[in-house]
């Protein structure tokens, strides 16, 4: 059998991963002044969008690597997993935009169809991963739902004592996904992926 | 748990990749089992065991 190297990935890769976040960055900014989101946001909407652009430099990072990656690599489930990204990152940003373009009727089923897609390509990628990959994901679902749990029932009680206001349902989805998205990193780097 | 997979793949000059494949598992499962970052199920350490012909005994340790 022939080795392949394990060397770390070299500083062309680095560069061009730099250079396409960059370019990511810049197409939002563009992005945001072309459809006037520079007006006065609710702070949900502006966690949401957080979220959502965080999904999308994510799954752009997600194929930088996959397409410089030595073809000789196995392919694993990349695709799948940007898949996943990308409609997670329109599941944010339609119910914010999407009543530019349609009724909130369609925008509501559109969210619900790509909510769908989305549940089958994760329980894909759950079937694909193997048994570490699980673990970390089992990890990251019990980190989240503990911090979220925690979260929640501190913001409860300080409501039901009349010291903090109402949170909407639509601003606590945007809390959930940040803290996932953590938990997520922290697991990750636990086994030594970045 | 220590073991003794990085010594073992490259007495046979294999990649972490190399290992991966003929394990079914993933580059960054080998390179996590080898830094000691990810303890393996008892079915994967008895597939590492056969593909290094070895017991398990003698790859890992407490």
């Amino acid at each position: 059998m022939i080795a392949r190297s394990d060397a770390p990935p070299p500083l062309a890769l680095k560069i061009l991963g730099i250079v396409a976040l960059a370019s990511f960055g810049a197409a939002t900014g563009a992005a945001v002044a072309t459809l006037g989101i520079n007006r006065a946001m609710a702070w949900s909407d502006e966690v949401a969008l957080v979220m959502a652009v965080g999904l999308l430099a994510m799954a752009i990072a997600s194929a930088v690597v996959m397409a410089t990656r030595p073809a000789s690599a196995p392919k694993s489930s990349g695709l799948l997993q940007i898949a996943t990204l990308l409609l997670a990152s329109a599941m944010f940003l339609l119910p914010i935009y999407g009543q530019q373009f349609a009724t909130a009727d369609v925008v509501f089923g559109a969210v619900i169809v790509l909510l769908v897609v989305q549940t089958a390509a994760n329980v894909m990628l759950w079937k694909r991963a193997d048994e570490m990959l699980r673990r970390i994901m089992a990890e990251t679902g019990a980190m989240a739902f503990i911090a979220c749990q925690t979260a929640l029932f501190i913001y409860a009680a300080a409501e039901r004592l009349s010291l903090v206001g109402p949170v909407s349902s639509w601003g606590l989805i945007g809390i959930t996904m940040g803290i996932y998205l953590c938990a997520s990193c922290i697991a990750a780097a636990r086994r030594g992926i970045h | 748990m220590n073991n003794r997979l990085k010594v073992l793949r490259a007495e046979r000059n294999w990649s972490q990749a190399d290992l991966a494949e003929q394990l079914g598992v993933s580059r960054q499962t080998v390179n996590a089992l080898e830094t000691g970052r990810y303890d393996p199920s008892l079915p994967l350490a008895f597939r590492i065991a056969t593909v290094f012909g070895q017991p398990i005994e003698s790859i890992f340790s407490e």
